[in-house]
């Protein structure tokens, strides 16, 4: 694993050091970075590297005992000193089981990590562990303002951070033990992840982490141009100049240069072709040596730009603009419909109308791991290893991308270092096919920060006019509802935005009479696609502040407002569904009650008092479909039994880090009536696993957790069968037997005497599940979804008037999942969605070309999330694995709202432009007239 | 492949012989911002001289009742050390406020200011103490060494040694920092000295300036009501994603009454 890349710097000199308490000499050029030396020369890739810049911190590291950041560290500068990686923070203490059952150490702070589901990802993990170590040695009992500042450094985008405080504050606690459920006990368990142990100790591999010693590099040349002609150069003449190139590809090298989520209308070319449609779309593909990938400028390539105007949104909104794709007139890509009722009269005759405008921008998904991973030719098959949430979808579009079949390509998912819809497209997967096909050797690439933000799908911006009106009895009687998304230069989801926001328009309240009208337009910017929550996030802006407009105008509490409204049980939505049961709405805001009344009367309290700070509580409600809209869109899990008695559960189920891979087995491992510490997991491989569908829609908990728990079933029913026992029959595993016991006394089957398949195993079931819905009339009508996620959340927030700043001080949030199979995930599920929703309320805006880095593009940091009290509503969904649906998305949607609405609680002054800036709250203040009273 | 010579001298006077006559030498502090911009080939020097094994450019002593800092001294060194906060607390506050601890680990005070960012937060506390910059060649009084964005006073091959702090009587420092990074959108050190007072803003401007209009009504009359009748021109004034020239004002006047206000 040694080597003396030398690119950008000195000649190597040998640098000594020890390293985790062993002393090393490299020979590399003393100004390359430490986290490259690390991961490339030393072979310890547990230091993560996501921005390179500082930014992030997941590199943090300790020199002589303090954190820093590996990626900012020249080697020259570690001579003589100690440095600290997550691979060396626990060398004593007891074993226990890690990864592929060999033996793992963790320290306390790393256990407590464990216990608390501080890791979600776990691709920030090591470098939160470093800087909690760093303040332990120093402060061994921190209060949570010294651990959020000591921490402060180092980012994460799934957690929300709470309980990575907890886990540092807790790691005084004694012990390495967990919780182990009893057979039968699973579902309902604060158990700890069953992938959590490597995330700990720095041997999980994401996408950058496993590349093969002899694979070629690849990079692409990007577009700086929004919309632009170009003319590639002699590039047979920049071969010959830079003999390390092995190939240069352009768009004549791919098979077949279009590909997009939907089977018709592939509109997205993996180099582009003769023509670029936005910013940081790949024009060329350069594979060779990493000196030669490392040191090659964009101002090397011979590329002859014509820049043209671009296609704005305001421009294709207007319509009349130049059309991006020659079928799509208007540069529409599609538009969503649901009708139901005669609204226009409805307004005429209501006693209360509200109407508004919301503004949304590009979000950016910032997960902390760039898109990485390697392909290699294996024959005539293709092999790729990347971080992805969509491995089945990832082989067909490559069998499609390279004119193979699918049986010819096999993708192997790495772990995902957080993904939130941003790795549903493809990314590294496409060129990485057709370089390695073509040269007949494993092929590398990893995108840089800039590349990642540049490149990749974004949220999209909407602009939203909606109404809405209600009776004098305080009774919601029509919505009406028209929103724009911008979806860039290509569809990817867009056609699932525009189709998903119309049904959920509304909000989760029973209107009587709907019209919801979407469009995505096409526009020069980057694609917008999957982004947790599929425009509902933005359509929720529009609804919420509507209710809190009504309530006003009728002289009505917000809360109660929505409560009377709140769709129950046996009443019709939008789209004519009508809800059987687990609608859990009216539950969520009865929850939030109490805490609503004493936070509303403390604010108006506080705020009489004067002063430059004021308070506000705001509310937001939402609901959730789980699973595509109107699509098929089926899971299987098979389950298997080893003759030495362990089971495996092939899952096909990618976790990002919300935690599938302890929800499967927890679901499975009840359905069986068997221990969860008796499973193995075989993952996402596509060669290995069935197909489970992608990581999205907040489908897996509901739609595979299904299949899990009909595998479980499956395999049961057979043990039963040939154990010939009754239904309610105790399984037991011991020494490679099952043994029974019932009524009729106790049964044994010994597995050894069982012939294996050929995946070794004696006994195994598959279950396949694929939620009940129907097709979509012309009006919306139908059943779009078997099943919804509700919730209601409460925000108190304090604005300061001279500066505009919203500071959120505490969440109540009230979620009805069905079923919380792991409570601890959902908690995390939960504060991590709310930590993303604070972001679209008050900070996120990606602009190409100057947010391109995570320090112009903000995320939430540790000071920025508050206190959040999780309140689970459990209304079972008959439908779901042991009652559960779903909470990925639903965690997100109702946050902005609930600041926007404090905010307008807080000051008198709405605001439904996200985000809500210091400058746009200050501008907006000063319009309304709103400053410090003396 | 673009390549230079590395260089980790021992001595000032090494460092100084290494640098001086060579227009393409650079040094190296503490790296957060010559290693990236090194990487993105923004610069190119020849050389780079590692300041990091000199030992006589690290380390705090009082003197003349003042403090001195050697440049090497890393932010967290100035923040932590009980001289700095038992004379000048208001210095080891600004530094506790630089970026993250990460960066308080490495980044060092003459690294800083010889790069002049302009939303640097070591500018504020060199201007409105009054301090003064002692080079390889000669002393520079703050006012004079900060000349514009990115730009010092500093000679081709010169080397800050150290700087020299007067102790003010009272003195604060308020900033908006960027959420990211903890840059200064805008900075103001407010600070007083027998009878002169000194407002100096960073962030704000193309490089850290004096707020002369507050300095005088604060000498008149020590509160924060003595700024409101005040306005600050945008005119000139920093632009970016963060916040506009207009919002940048609004935070100066803002931040100046923050920090007088937290002095007793």
């Amino acid at each position: 694993m040694t080597g003396t890349i030398d690119r950008v710097g000195a000649a190597a000199a040998e640098t000594s050091f020890l390293l985790n308490g062993r002393p090393v000499t490299i020979r590399v050029p003393p100004i390359r970075r430490l986290s490259e030396a690390l991961r490339e020369d030393l072979g310890l890739t547990g230091t993560k590297v996501g921005c390179n810049a500082g930014d992030c911190g997941a590199c943090t590291v300790r020199i002589d005992g303090r954190q820093v950041c590996a990626c900012l560290t020249p080697v020259g500068q570690v001579a003589g000193r100690h440095v600290q990686t997550v691979e060396g923070l626990a060398v004593e203490g007891p074993a226990i089981g890690g990864r592929g059952g060999h033996e793992a150490r963790l320290t306390r702070l790393q256990a407590s990590f464990h216990r608390h589901g501080a890791a979600q990802c776990g691709v920030c993990t090591p470098g939160m562990l470093m800087a909690a170590t760093d303040l332990l040695e120093r402060n061994p009992a921190p209060t949570r303002g010294e651990v959020e500042d000591a921490l402060g450094g180092v980012l994460c985008r799934c957690t929300g951070y709470r309980k990575i405080v907890d886990a540092v504050m807790g790691a005084a606690e004694d012990g390495i033990a967990f919780l182990v459920p009893q057979a039968g006990a699973a579902v309902g368990a604060r158990v700890a992840k069953t992938d959590g142990i490597a995330k700990l100790t720095g041997e999980e591999r994401y996408g950058a982490d496993a590349m093969p010693a002899d694979a070629l590099w690849l990079r692409a040349v990007r577009s700086p141009h929004a919309r632009a002609r170009f003319r590639l150069g002699d590039l047979a003449a920049l071969r010959r100049a830079w003999p390390g190139l092995a190939a240069v590809l352009t768009a004549a090298d791919v098979p077949v240069n279009r590909y997009g989520i939907y089977p018709t209308g592939k509109d997205q070319p993996a180099l582009a072709d003769g023509e670029v449609r936005y910013r940081g779309e790949a024009v060329l593909a350069l594979v060779g040596d990493a000196d030669t990938i490392e040191s090659l400028t964009d101002a090397d390539i011979p590329i002859e730009w014509e820049p043209l105007a671009p296609v704005t949104f305001e421009a294709a909104r207007a319509g009349g603009a130049p059309v991006l794709h020659a079928d799509l007139p208007d540069n529409v890509l599609v538009r969503g419909r649901v009708v139901k009722g005669a609204v226009d009269d409805t307004f005429a005759a209501a006693a209360a109308a509200s109407v508004v405008e919301v503004e949304t921008a590009f979000v950016e998904h910032a997960y902390i791991e760039p898109e990485a991973g390697w392909a290699r030719r294996v024959g005539d098959r293709i092999e790729i290893v990347a971080c992805t949430q969509t491995p089945y979808m990832d082989r067909d579009e490559i069998a499609h991308v390279m004119g193979l079949s699918r049986e010819q390509v096999r993708i192997v998912p790495t772990a995902v270092g957080g993904g939130f819809g941003g790795k549903l497209d493809l990314s590294v997967q496409p060129l990485l096919a057709v370089a390695a096909w073509r040269l007949g050797r494993p092929v590398r690439w990893t995108y840089s920060r800039p590349e990642s933000m540049a490149a990749s799908t974004k949220r999209h911006p909407a602009r939203i006019m909606a109404r809405a009106c209600a009776g004098s009895d305080g009774r919601l009687l029509g919505y009406d509802f028209a929103g724009d998304f911008n979806t860039g230069a290509y569809a990817s989801w867009g056609p699932t935005v525009a189709n998903r926001v119309p049904v959920h328009a509304t909000g989760p309240y029973h209107v009587p009479h709907v019209r919801a009208l979407t469009r995505a337009l096409h526009t020069n910017d980057p694609p917008a696609g999957a982004f947790r929550g599929f425009g509902v996030p933005q359509a929720a802006i529009a609804h919420e502040a509507l209710m809190d407009d009504l309530a006003a105008k009728l002289g009505m509490d917000p809360l109660e407002f929505r409560h009377l409204n709140a769709l129950r049980a046996g009443e019709p939505t939008a789209t004519g569904q009508v809800l059987e049961a687990s609608c859990g709405l009216a539950a969520c805001i009865a929850a939030l009650r109490e805490p609503w009344r004493a936070a509303r009367a403390a604010a108006e309290a506080a705020n009489r008092a004067g002063g430059a700070v004021r308070r506000g509580v705001g509310i937001g409600c939402m609901w959730y479909g789980i699973g595509n809209t109107s699509l098929s869109n089926p899971s299987s899990m098979r389950v298997g039994l080893r003759p030495d008695g362990r089971i495996v559960l092939y899952n096909g189920a990618v976790d990002i880090g919300q935690g599938s891979n302890t929800i499967m087995v927890q679901i499975c491992a009840d359905a069986l009536g068997l221990p969860m510490d008796a499973f193995d997991l075989v993952t996402g491989d596509t060669d290995l696993t069935e197909d489970a569908g992608k990581t999205s829609a907040s489908r897996q908990t509901f739609v595979s957790g299904n299949a899990a728990e009909r595998a479980g079933r499956g395999l049961r029913a057979e043990l039963l069968r040939r154990l010939n026992v009754g239904e309610d029959a105790a399984l037991r595993l011991e020494a490679g037997c099952v043994h029974a016991r019932d009524a009729g006394g106790e049964r044994t089957l010994r597995l050894a005497d069982l012939e294996p398949d050929a995946r070794g195993d004696v006994l195994s079931a598959v279950g396949t599940f694929d939620p009940p819905t129907t097709a979509l009339d012309e009006d919306g009508q139908g059943v779009p979804y078997a099943t919804y996620g509700f919730a209601a959340q409460m925000a108190e927030i304090a604005v300061d008037l001279e500066l505009g700043t919203v500071k959120v001080t505490r969440i109540v949030a009230a979620h009805d999942v069905g079923r919380a199979v792991n409570p601890i995930q959902v908690e995390g599920q939960i504060q991590g969605g709310i930590a993303q929703g604070l972001g679209l309320a008050l900070m996120e805006e990606y602009v190409p070309g100057r947010t391109e880095n995570l320090h112009d593009y903000l995320i939430p940091t540790f000071g920025d999330v508050p206190e959040i009290e999780c309140i689970l509503v459990e209304d079972r969904e008959p439908l779901g694995p042991f009652g559960a649906k779903g909470i990925g998305e639903p965690a997100l949607v109702p946050t902005a709202p609930a600041i926007l609405n404090a905010l307008h609680h807080a000051t008198g002054v709405r605001i439904t432009r996200a985000p809500a800036t210091p400058d746009r709250v200050l501008a907006a203040l000063r319009a309304a007239g709103v400053g410090v009273t003396p | 492949m673009y390549e230079f010579a590395y260089h980790r001298p021992a001595s000032l006077a090494e460092a100084s012989a290494l640098l001086t006559g060579n227009e393409e030498a650079r040094p190296l502090a503490g790296g957060h911002t010559l290693l990236p911009t090194l990487k993105q080939r923004l610069a190119q020097p020849s050389d780079l001289v590692d300041l990091g094994g000199i030992a006589e450019l690290k380390g705090i002593r009082e003197e003349a009742g003042g403090i001195t800092i050697g440049a090497m001294t890393t932010h967290g060194a100035v923040a932590h050390d009980q001289t700095v906060r038992r004379l000048i607390p208001a210095l080891a506050d600004l530094a506790e406020g630089i970026g993250d601890r990460q960066v308080r680990n490495r980044g060092t005070l003459g690294g800083s200011i010889s790069n002049n960012d302009p939303a640097a937060d070591y500018p504020a506390a060199l201007v409105g103490f009054g301090a003064v910059v002692r080079t390889t060649a000669r002393e520079i009084p703050a006012e004079d060494f900060f000349t514009g964005m990115f730009e010092t006073a500093l000679e081709p091959g010169e080397l800050v040694r150290e700087v020299h702090f007067p102790r003010p009587d009272r003195a604060a420092y308020a900033k908006f920092p960027n959420p990211a990074s903890r840059y200064a959108v805008v900075g103001v050190m407010v600070a007083q000295r027998g009878g002169e007072v000194r407002v100096a803003v960073t962030g704000a401007g193309p490089s850290v300036f004096r707020w002369t209009d507050a300095e005088v009504a604060l000498a008149g009359n020590w509160s924060p009501a003595a700024l409101d009748a005040l306005q600050v021109d945008a005119d000139g004034l920093n632009s970016d994603i963060h916040a506009s020239a207009e919002y940048r004002a609004n935070l100066v006047k803002v931040m100046a009454k923050r920090a007088v206000a937290q002095i007793p």
